[in-house]
């Protein structure tokens, strides 16, 4: 499956995955009323790696502010992510966040809370 | 009133400490603008970071909210305004609160809502979060998580307060408020 990259808009976040390096890096607001379209190609292509790639996975996250429509699509996206690790697939999410903004660190708090696999939450000034 | 007294509007303004109010036609791409004023006028009101960061997710959820209500409804444009106002107490919280014409039994179900929320503590609200966070979604409104009023609540340092007015033909002009 090929790569893709979407731009950041003002209420939606750079995406930029890498087949070869097992990457996929998310960064910035995701604020959109209908976030489906956007994370929908983000599921696709978790989806496709998982089960074709045979090779480790890590989202590399820089997001901010979400709204609730994107906290629900990334729930699913981490669902997605704790299947796969439970079928024995490695996995990781480190999500990397300014100490100055401590609202970045609770959200991911709460994300992790529900995942076993390793997700870092990771101070990066 | 056969004009627009400014001076009055702006004394008024200053007096109940109004940092940014719209009243009109919502579309998405107007409150992603309104958002970014908003989030200017908070870096230089000085907002510490995770109280811009509340303003603003308020602000998105309360707007959002009415868009999503409006388009449900298939209402038009003039139906489908918003009444929004930031704004600060004597206490210098922020306060967010928006309005809109709704059915007026949707109003009294959302009234209730909120008056089950106001009894829950911190973490009563998260769990109310996390059990809708998992409801499976809306086939009616698919692009509504319908998480936006618990975000609000959890958001808010006072237990939200929501009002509903008669207006004509079955609706009601429901508002409501969130103090940071």
């Amino acid at each position: 499956m090929n790569d893709f990259s979407i731009p950041s808009s003002q209420s939606t976040p750079e995406v930029r995955s890498d087949w070869n390096a097992g990457h996929l890096h998310m960064a910035g607001d995701s604020y959109p009323e209908n976030s489906f379209d956007l994370f929908q190609q983000v599921f696709d292509w978790i989806e496709s790696y998982l089960d074709q790639a045979g090779a480790p996975l890590s989202l590399e996250l820089r997001l901010l502010y979400l709204n609730t429509s994107s906290v629900k699509a990334m729930m699913d996206v981490f669902d997605l992510l704790e299947a796969a690790h439970q079928d024995g697939k490695q996995v990781a999410v480190n999500w990397y966040y300014d100490p100055q903004n401590e609202r970045v660190a609770e959200l991911a708090e709460e994300f992790k809370e529900d995942c076993t696999f390793n997700f870092n939450i990771i101070s990066h000034p | 009133m056969d004009h627009i007294d400014l001076f009055a509007m702006r004394e008024q303004f200053n007096s109940q400490q109004i940092l940014l109010c719209f009243n009109g036609p919502i579309s998405r791409s107007l409150i992603e603008e309104i958002g970014n004023a908003l989030r200017n006028y908070l870096a230089a009101d000085s907002a510490p970071t995770s109280a811009a960061m509340d303003v603003f997710a308020v602000y998105i959820e309360m707007t959002q909210n009415i868009s999503h209500y409006t388009r449900a409804k298939g209402w038009n444009e003039q139906e489908a305004g918003a009444t929004v106002v930031v704004s600060r107490d004597e206490d210098g919280r922020y306060i967010v609160s928006a309005g809109n014409l709704i059915e007026s039994a949707d109003g009294e179900n959302l009234v209730s809502s909120i008056a089950r929320l106001a009894e829950l503590d911190k973490a009563g609200l998260k769990a109310a979060y996390k059990e809708q966070l998992r409801r499976p979604r809306d086939a009616e409104r698919p692009s509504g998580a319908g998480l936006g009023l618990i975000d609000i609540a959890r958001k808010s340092s006072a237990p939200l307060q929501a009002s509903l007015q008669p207006v004509a033909n079955g609706r009601s002009f429901f508002s409501l408020r969130a103090v940071i």
